[in-house]
């Protein structure tokens, strides 16, 4: 049991540290694929915003 | 000035030359642009495959410019009507067989019952590296899953925004966890693949079927079957194809294209159903198929009758060794 324990810590610690080298030598997608010029600002998690499923009237 | 006018009247000459025999060719190339321009569908039908329609653009993402890839059609047709198909029938197909194997079969038993003494199988390390694979490939392979039928199954049951929630997850879930499973892939290749080359004794295994149909029947083998080294090169080679597929698609165009991209979509996609269903049979003969199975996994100990039974040469190699008991210890009598 402790080394299941074990195996499942070490992968998460994994993953989060991949996420982490990743996030900081990486661009976000709306800089890497757009010049400046095109963007207003920062689209956060989505261009839609969270409420997403909202009916615009 | 009779030199220039004589100048004059060739160039008018030349002119009306030129008028002259350009004229039908003008007419020729007249045309009404709405009624012989090329039609879409004709357009799209003469593109062969790999042909793309491209435009000019200025923007970073040069792959941005390609406007119309007929062969998206196709791909697009594969994920929605070919590639279900291919997962239900692998992935349920496994369950049904397990099921009639279960109830056909019924649990592999230890024949001569359990002896009560320990044989290490294996070590801390290698139960790590196990666990650390396994555990991601169920992540994995769940997350995979909801990608390709997550929209028909889950989505009318639970609703969009759970759903979305739920996806997003999954979605950060299933590109992180790609790298401990790809590490502890690495990592069981090393430590495994010197036990895991087929031989002769391999072949033997598998005309006996394993010694699974039948009770009372133990082909003679060493560390690993024939059986489980099927599993082992299914992992190396399967888990090396949806790594390789799979890093293409968490950093896209690396591989060339959108059509190679497409083409490594279809890789990762086919080979994780019949992934997923290879490891179905895994689970199941490691867990309820086979009694004192999942000890070798759980506390890394088997019984020693298991182990005879199952890896009777094993077992004699680890005896001379001196690193197993050499006896067997009498069976526990409940009383009456």
């Amino acid at each position: 049991m402790k080394v299941f324990l074990a195996a499942l810590v070490f992968a998460a610690i994994v993953a989060v540290g991949t996420s982490i080298v990743l996030s900081a030598i990486q661009m976000p997608s709306y800089v890497a694929f757009s010049t400046s010029g095109a963007r207003v600002g920062d689209p956060g998690d989505n261009l839609v915003g969270s409420d997403w499923t909202t009916t615009i009237i | 000035m009779p030199s220039s006018l004589s100048k004059l009247r060739a160039l008018s000459a030349a002119i009306l030359l030129l008028f002259t025999f350009a004229l039908p060719a003008a007419a020729q190339l007249s045309f009404k642009p709405t009624a012989e321009a090329v039609q879409e569908d004709k357009l799209l039908n003469a593109l062969k495959e790999g042909d793309k329609i491209s435009g000019r653009i200025s923007i970073p993402d040069t792959n941005a410019a390609n406007l119309i890839q007929p062969a998206g059609r196709d791909w697009r047709d594969f994920h929605r009507s070919k590639l279900p198909i291919i997962g239900g029938v692998a992935i349920i197909g496994m369950f049904a067989l397990l099921a009639i194997f279960l109830m056909v079969r019924g649990r592999i038993r230890v024949d001569h019952g359990f002896s009560g003494t320990k044989i290490l199988r294996f070590a801390s390390f290698e139960r790590f590296t196990h666990w650390l694979t396994a555990s991601c490939f169920v992540v994995l392979a769940l997350s995979g899953l909801n990608i390709s039928f997550g929209r028909t199954l889950i989505l009318p049951l639970v609703g969009a925004n759970a759903f979305s929630a739920m996806s997003t997850w999954a979605k950060y879930a299933h590109d992180f966890l790609a790298f401990p499973f790809m590490l502890g892939l690495i990592v069981m290749f090393l430590i495994w693949i010197k036990d895991n080359i087929p031989g002769k004794l391999d072949l033997q295994w598998i005309k006996q079927g394993g010694g699974i149909l039948a009770n009372g029947q133990h082909p003679p083998a060493r560390r690993f079957n024939a059986g489980q080294k099927g599993i082992f090169w299914i992992v190396i080679i399967g888990g090396t194809l949806m790594s390789v597929s799979g890093w293409f698609l968490l950093f896209p165009y690396l591989p060339a294209n959108v059509t190679t991209m497409q083409f490594w979509t279809v890789i990762h996609a086919v080979i994780a159903m019949l992934f997923i269903a290879a490891m179905l049979a895994h689970i199941y003969i490691g867990s309820v198929g086979m009694e004192g199975a999942f000890d070798a996994m759980g506390t890394g100990e088997v019984d020693l009758n298991w182990a005879k039974e199952h890896h009777s040469l094993w077992v004699a190699e680890e005896q001379a060794k001196g690193q197993a008991p050499s006896g067997t210890a009498p069976r526990a009598v409940p009383a009456e």
